[in-house]
């Protein structure tokens, strides 16, 4: 795999943006304890793609398997944002589906998905929105089940389309600057409504409408994190700690939630409008700010936190 | 009786017409169409001033909403056609001739144009070559030009985009003719004076600030191994061998990768100080970080660069700078330098047929040369000696007697053998010929020739064309670097090894370079960000290249 070589594989140094799929997974867990399910040497490869002329992928661009954080057992799932974008096709999807399935009969600490995907691969559309399907199905039955589904997300791809449908089933979310989490991008976007809505060359807009920053800033992800391996796997361990109950309360703080920040927010023509109506004393500087400058400013926006999810 | 006089007394005029619009110099934005009509004949040779940076696009809408019955027939000398408005004073008949440089992002429109004889072209030029016949045939009656500022005389600070100005001035202003410039305001004292007021007949304050295109930021984020293996050889095959100091690079991710690799693979092989030194370059982003480790001793622009000039502001022993503390930048300057003071020029092309030639031309587009071929060039009037320049002389030298040898500039293509869409790089004929003949160009636009080419790198190892002894070994040295193109599987695999066994071809291992360890991880800055802190904050990026 690429970047093997040379690249670092000391947690504090290495990049989770930088990073491939597998690299994370290693980097993240306890040394030696990663044990994969399905790899690459077993050639689970998608059926649709060579009626496309288009090249495989070995492990069809996701890494499952069982892993320890900090002794205790995970399940773990790492999409590869450098094959197809991550997105999700038939065995892609079935090997996330089939992990979380088996974490009804492992019952680990947790499930951890490492999301980096646009969404659904357009050459097996109706395999990948299935999976998409399933996927949440499978979400909520281990949710159900009281095992946090966390998911991490920092990747060159983002979390978008179905990513960012069942990104919203999850527990938690750890987000990083360069993570994005959305359901339409912004080249959709502009398509649809046009360059004067929605410029998806302004990639400071982009980030300030997806970006990690803003949704930490309004509750959609639960902890903002620097773009390391190691801040993403304390995040993790975190997240585990605090995963909140899954019961019909929840389901109606959330329902409530998302009601009122239509209602509060809807007239907003740019994210620092919101940040500014969420009492950030100087939104303009938000997008500049260092890690630890916006960690204190979240600790001041009471909205950013909730049990809602 | 001779009329020595007649040009002043037409300028005069013009300018007599002008003042009508104008109080004083200075005429409001809504009076452009005014002024131009009234300043403005018909078959007038008219600059308007543009290239791949800084757009005088106040003046370029202005100048199309003219009326065609007033103004029409001129005869455009500029540098680059880039705005609609360029091309569309040539649908309504107010242009009728063209000689231009550059045409990026209007390559299309224009060879279709060209092809429909709306446009009557008399050559596309280096930017030099066009600046130059400036001064001997194509000297504009009237320019129109862009700065910062002005004061009521007239004064014109251009900004650090200084770019072609001084020489579209001194063209026009010291033969009869009238210059008119925008501004983005007008202001008591201009920070400097760039174009001293008695050379600027018209101000106008433009409606909004002039367009400046961000042409030379490459986002580190999406540099690829590839590119990194490529810039490594580079660095261990031409600059170290050659010990280049002084240089220019092109605008590609190649050469922008190598700029990130100094202060780190650079580092490692102890070339600090030894190479790279001394630049005739825009201020590129990505050469912030060799700048502060200390790598580079001095950088000439041929104009700025978006968000750079609060860094730039700060490193006055790094870059031509004025006493206001902004960047001087000179387009005409740092192409001769360029030309005559660099040892080597090293940039990207999109296609290379079996000789060398290169082209970024395609079949639909026909891009217009810039500089590029002003660096990528052997000067014959260079006479200054230098150990680089030496060293490929002597390589290059095939016969004749050796104390009469001389020199050679170093002009390297850096590749990758498939290029965006994995279209071949190498071609067995360039598509330039092909569009020549299509659109009636008396002159195949050849981006670079092969006579001037010395190095080609791609991903498969370097061709060192100096050492090639004839035609066929030329052609199998390219072949031999050109990889998996139908170029390079038409090789002659003897040939090729006995070139190799000579070092004409050397691959990555012949180099003592680890394929493997091309990795992103040798990147001094893997992304914007990055280029942000290397410059402690001064460097502010466009929004189109942040991510955050």
């Amino acid at each position: 795999m690429a970047g093997a070589h040379a690249a670092s594989t000391d947690p504090n140094a290495l990049s989770w943006y930088e990073a491939t799929a597998r690299q994370r997974v290693v980097a993240l867990a306890d040394p030696g304890s990663v044990q994969e399910f399905l790899p690459p040497t077993e050639r689970r490869m998608s059926p649709h793609l060579p009626l496309f002329d288009l090249p495989r992928a070995f492990d069809d661009g996701i890494v499952v398997g069982r892993a320890k954080l900090d002794g205790k057992t995970v399940l773990v799932a790492a999409q590869e944002g450098r094959f197809m974008g991550g997105a999700f096709g038939e065995i892609h999807g079935a090997k996330l589906v089939g992990l979380l399935r088996a974490a009804l009969t492992l019952k680990p600490a947790a499930v951890l998905i490492l999301f980096d995907t646009g969404g659904v691969r357009l050459q097996e559309a109706n395999a990948g929105e299935t999976a998409i399907a399933e996927t949440m199905r499978a979400i909520v039955d281990v949710r159900a089940a009281g095992i946090p589904v966390i998911g991490l997300i920092g990747g060159r791809a983002g979390c978008y389309g179905g990513g960012g449908l069942i990104a919203g089933t999850c527990s938690r979310l750890a987000v990083s600057e360069g993570g994005r989490i959305s359901v339409s991008g912004p080249e959709v976007i502009e398509t649809n409504k046009g360059a004067e809505e929605f410029d998806s060359r302004d990639r400071a807009l982009v980030w300030r409408t997806m970006g990690g920053k803003h949704r930490r800033l309004i509750g959609g992800a639960d902890v903002f994190c620097a773009d390391t391996v190691s801040a993403f796997r304390q995040a993790a361990l975190d997240l585990i700690g605090r995963a909140p109950a899954f019961d019909l309360a929840t389901l109606e703080a959330e329902q409530a939630r998302l009601e009122s920040r239509i209602e509060r927010f809807g007239d907003c023509r740019d994210a620092t409008d919101i940040w500014a109506r969420l009492g950030v004393n100087d939104p303009e500087a938000v997008p500049a700010m260092a890690t630890r400058a916006f960690d204190e400013t979240v600790s001041r926006v009471r909205e950013a936190d909730h049990d809602a999810r | 009786m001779t009329e020595w006089r007649g040009e002043r007394q037409a300028r005069d005029a013009r300018i007599q017409a002008g003042r009508a619009h104008a109080d004083g110099k200075v005429v409001p934005a809504g009076s452009v169409v005014d002024l131009l009509e009234a300043v403005l004949r018909p078959g007038d040779r008219v600059c308007l001033e543009g290239d791949n940076q800084k757009q005088a696009d106040c003046l370029a809408r202005g100048l199309a909403a003219c009326d065609p019955g007033k103004v029409h027939d001129l005869h455009m000398v500029q540098s680059g056609i880039v705005l609609p408005e360029h091309l569309d004073v040539f649908e309504t008949g107010i242009a009728k001739r063209l000689d231009y440089s550059y045409s990026g992002p209007q390559g299309a429109r224009i060879a279709k144009m060209l092809y429909g004889g709306q446009i009557q072209l008399g050559a596309v030029h280096t930017y030099l070559e066009l600046f130059a016949r400036y001064f001997v045939d194509l000297t504009p009656h009237v320019a129109l030009i862009a700065g910062v500022s002005a004061d009521r005389d007239g004064n014109l600070y251009t900004g650090p985009n200084t770019e072609d100005t001084p020489t579209v001035v001194e063209a026009t202003a010291f033969k009869n003719g009238v210059v008119i410039a925008q501004v983005n305001q007008i202001v008591d004292k201009v920070p400097r004076v760039d174009i001293p007021g008695d050379r600027i007949d018209f101000v106008v304050e433009a409606d909004t600030p002039f367009y400046v295109e961000p042409l030379f930021t490459r986002d580190p984020a999406a540099m690829t191994e590839t590119q990194i293996l490529i810039a490594m050889m580079a660095i261990k095959g031409i600059y170290a061998e050659y010990g280049i100091r002084r240089l220019n690079h092109g605008i590609g991710f190649g050469t922008a990768a190598i700029e990130l690799l100094l202060p780190t693979y650079g580092e490692k092989l102890g070339l600090k100080g030894q190479i790279c030194t001394h630049w005739a370059l825009n201020p590129h982003p990505t050469l912030i970080p060799a700048i502060e480790s200390g790598w580079v001793q001095q950088v000439h622009c041929f104009g700025s660069e978006v968000g750079m000039d609060r860094y730039i502001r700060a490193r006055p022993d790094i870059f031509f700078t004025g006493a206001d503390g902004s960047l001087r930048s000179n387009r005409a300057f740092c192409q001769t330098a360029g030309l005559y003071a660099c040892d080597m020029f090293i940039g990207a092309t999109l296609q290379i047929d079996l000789m060398g030639h290169s082209s970024t031309i395609t079949q639909s587009r026909v891009a217009g040369f810039g500089g590029a071929p002003n660096m990528g060039s052997d000067p014959h009037g260079r006479r200054h000696p230098s150990d680089a320049w030496m060293k490929a002389g002597r390589e290059g030298q095939v016969v004749g007697d050796p104390a009469l040898m001389r020199g050679r500039k170093l002009v390297v293509q850096l590749v990758e053998t498939f290029g965006e869409k994995l279209v071949p790089t190498f071609v067995e004929k360039l598509d330039a010929l092909e569009l020549a003949k299509k659109i009636g160009l008396e002159l195949a636009p050849v981006m670079i020739y092969a006579d001037d080419v010395t190095h080609i790198v791609t991903e498969e190892g370097i061709a060192n064309l100096l050492l090639c002894r004839d035609a066929d070994e030329r052609e199998q040295a390219i072949r031999g670097v050109a990889g998996y193109t139908d170029v390079g599987r038409g090789r002659d695999r003897a040939k090729v090894e006995e070139l190799r066994a000579r070092g004409v071809i050397r691959r990555p291992e012949d180099l003592g370079i680890e394929p493997l360890d091309a990795d992103r991880a040798l990147l001094a800055a893997k992304s914007i960000k990055d280029l942000v802190h290397w410059s402690g904050g001064l460097y502010e990026p466009p929004a189109k290249f942040r991510n955050w």
